[in-house]
């Protein structure tokens, strides 16, 4: 049901860890590898976040269209699916189901703005031939539930409002990682809060054990976007690059 | 991800759909029978499925066409996937399939068909038998939408476009006399307030539209669909529509004067006493003289609907037709209203007026086919359509004559498909108050159980009850921890 994450499709559609790290064959034949496949993705949410930015969407069309990304990559492959063309796209049609359409030569435009890559550079046709293409690999769900409403409700509910900003922040990173792919996102709002308070030092343990919520889970959640933060002070465009290369898509 | 239920996505018949062939291999899963309806953005065309399971059974496949501004999937049908893929109750359409057709991006939505709709049996009535609608018709009708409409509520959607025409009844079958809510284009998930319609440049039919989106409120509620459902049940009494107010078209303002005045002269004039935010709504401050100016003294409503003060049925319509949205009566107790409990009561098969005794199924007549039209939409069927060819030779071959289109006496420019069908037997198993968040059926609603389904079972997902509400019940163990 479209307003009860219980029943959604999203729900239904969680999948394990070890289910969304799998490279795909073809991508695999070309030598990438598991690391190579997080990055690139990793690479993808950040580039639509910045075409999000300069569409001026809000951070929830660009949730959605990462979801979307990041769902399609469980299931096709990216030396088929080009991400950086899957990436435009995805933000062209969650903007659609999120109810703020952006047209496709304003993203177009912004694509070759932020690009002095070529190979990131399509056209409209090829967007909307891709958008097709997503619908059908997203097997045509297309609602995503997201932390952030839950977030806004447990920090009220907490008292914790002084830890918004630095909260929806964290949240805003979890999309560089599958976290939306793989827990319900109202663990993945409780692991925010829990990394904020310990940074700013609040004492929150009541609180938590007040919820009947698995702290052991939304503790794993938050220790792997601590993980991401130490791992990926360290990337640099180099190995992006690199990574692209292997997929040796539009030579 | 396959679940079994729906959407398939076409592998075959779509990456080398631009080879040449016009007809993907989905297709030759139906036959094609022809056109049953027109729209802005494309057609509606009634077809048989072909596989051994189901064989013969009726499907409308609506077709949208690739909008020409080069913005692809139309945000319409966008709304109505990602809707009807989450959502399942018997009162509503169900999506049977989608289906992409990469050579010429079209987009196909396949949907159990629904022989007749409220729009046909009120016309039937009105112009053909010159009789009233059977009151166990009525109240079947009635509760089944109302039905639908809880879940729709429940679950936050809000319909926005509910009218005669969309609300669709299904023909002989298992589900006869079955109500189905149709076309899911407008509708919307209300988890932000949603701005109107008008904010979009979309329009609307404003007979069934409620008040204080004519006055100009910024935000939608569910209340707007009451206010519909209210000009449908008048409707059905009385076989006019209840507010035929002339649209002024080729205007963004929300604003209709005319229609307003026709629902003054029912109503009177609404009044800051009952309705106490009327005064903050932006049309009423800036358009009094022309909306205050003519005062209708006597509230009429059930003089135009031909029903006793005290009875119930008019209890039910008046708080249907409250000004106040929030006053106005939700679908849930409607569904509770003392209307519902007494006789004749509401029935599973609409259709099926004398309960007691022999069943008699009221006969309306069947939708027009135009047989001539292929899915491509072209008006001759070509020889390179086996599937359909057969159709065409008995059909109408003789004068290429397209049956007169549904659409020509419609009331208004409809954004939405004229005629969306709808719905499988397999949500037949699903009671209606699974997913309602039980206890709104008025426990002695005689709502039959088909059994013929069964087999049926496995496609359905069983929702939970009373999971009405948003967010995440934190009791809620999640199946994965």
């Amino acid at each position: 049901m479209a307003a009860n994450f219980w029943t959604s499709s999203h729900y239904k559609q969680l999948l394990d860890q070890e289910e969304v790290d799998v490279v795909h064959p073809l991508d695999k034949e070309k030598g990438v590898t598991l690391e190579d496949f997080k990055l690139i993705k990793m690479h993808m949410a950040n580039y639509i976040g910045r075409l999000g930015q300069n569409v001026k969407v809000r951070q929830r069309v660009v949730a959605t269209a990462i979801t979307y990304m990041r769902r399609v990559y469980t299931r096709k492959a990216m030396t088929e699916y080009d991400p950086r063309l899957v990436a435009p796209t995805s933000l062209y049609l969650a903007a659609k189901a999120e109810e703020s359409t952006v047209q496709a030569r304003l993203l177009v435009f912004y694509v070759r703005k932020l690009n002095p890559d070529e190979k990131y550079r399509y056209e409209i046709k090829d967007i909307l031939e891709m958008e097709m293409k997503i619908l059908e690999a997203l097997n045509y769900y297309l609602v995503v539930f997201h932390p952030y409403r839950a977030l806004s409700q447990l920090l009220q509910d907490a008292n914790l409002n002084d830890l918004t900003q630095l909260s929806w922040g964290i949240v805003n990173d979890t999309y560089k990682m599958d976290l939306i792919l793989i827990y319900p996102p109202h663990l993945i709002a409780l692991a925010c809060i829990y990394i904020a308070s310990v940074h700013k030092d609040k004492e929150t343990t009541a609180w938590f054990e007040e919820l009947r919520v698995d702290m052991n889970v939304v503790k794993n959640i938050s220790m792997e976007i601590l993980d991401f933060y130490d791992s990926h002070r360290t990337i640099t465009e180099d190995r992006i690059t690199t990574t692209f290369n292997k997929l040796a898509l539009r030579s | 991800m396959g679940d079994g239920t729906t959407a398939t996505s076409n592998r075959g018949g779509g990456g080398n759909g631009g080879s040449g062939s016009n007809k993907p291999a989905w297709l030759q899963q139906y036959d094609l029978i022809g056109k049953i309806g027109e729209g802005t953005y494309g057609l509606v065309f009634l077809a048989r499925t072909k596989s051994p399971s189901n064989r013969g059974k009726s499907i409308a496949i609506k077709k949208f066409k690739q909008s020409k501004d080069g913005d692809g999937v139309s945000p319409t049908a966008i709304r109505e996937i990602m809707l009807l893929r989450e959502i399942s109750h018997e009162n509503v359409v169900k999506l049977v399939n989608v289906h992409i057709n990469h050579a010429d991006m079209s987009l196909y939505l396949a949907f159990d068909y629904a022989e007749h709709d409220l729009y046909e049996i009120i016309r039937h009535h009105r112009d053909k038998v010159t009789n009233p609608i059977h009151p166990y018709t009525v109240k079947s009708l009635l509760w089944q939408l109302l039905n639908g409409l809880n879940y729709l509520h429940s679950n936050w959607i809000i319909h926005r476009d509910l009218k005669p025409s969309n609300i669709l009844v299904m023909g002989e079958g298992d589900e006869q006399g079955v109500v189905k809510i149709a076309d899911f284009g407008l509708a919307r998930i209300y988890q932000a307030p949603l701005k109107p319609l008008s904010d979009n440049g979309v329009v609307v039919t404003i007979w069934y539209r409620a008040p204080e989106l004519l006055l100009g409120a910024k935000h939608y509620t569910s209340a707007v669909d009451m206010w519909a459902v209210g000009c449908i049940f008048a409707e059905l009494l009385t076989l006019k529509p209840l507010f035929q107010g002339a649209e002024v078209k080729a205007t963004p303002n929300p604003f209709q004067l005319d229609q307003l005045d026709k629902i003054f002269r029912v109503l009177g004039h609404p009044t800051q006493e009952k309705w106490p935010t009327l005064v903050n709504l932006p049309h009423w401050q800036s358009d009094v003289q022309h909306i205050q100016g003519h005062k209708y003294e006597n509230p009429g409503l059930y003089s135009v609907v031909h029903l006793p003060l005290k009875s119930a049925a008019y209890d039910l319509l008046s708080k249907m037709l409250e000004y106040d949205p929030r006053k106005r009566i939700t679908a849930a107790q409607a569904l509770d209203h003392e209307y519902f409990r007494s006789e004749p009561l509401p029935g599973r098969n609409a259709l099926v007026p004398s309960q007691a005794g022999a069943e008699k199924v009221m006969n309306y007549p069947t939708r027009p086919v135009d047989t001539t039209t292929d899915f491509e939409g072209t008006n001759s069927l070509q020889t390179s359509q086996p599937v359909s060819s057969g159709n065409a030779v008995s059909g109408s071959m003789a004068a290429g004559h397209v049956v007169p289109n549904r659409s020509v006496p419609r009331p208004m420019p409809v954004v939405g498909m004229q005629r969306i069908q709808a719905q499988g037997m397999s949500a037949y198993n699903l009671t209606s108050q699974a997913a309602m968040g039980g206890g709104m059926n008025p426990g002695s609603i005689p709502m039959q159980r088909g059994v013929a389904a069964q087999a049926h079972q496995q496609q359905m997902r069983r929702k939970d009850p009373g999971m009405g509400m948003p967010g995440y019940p934190p009791q809620q163990k999640s199946r994965r921890f």
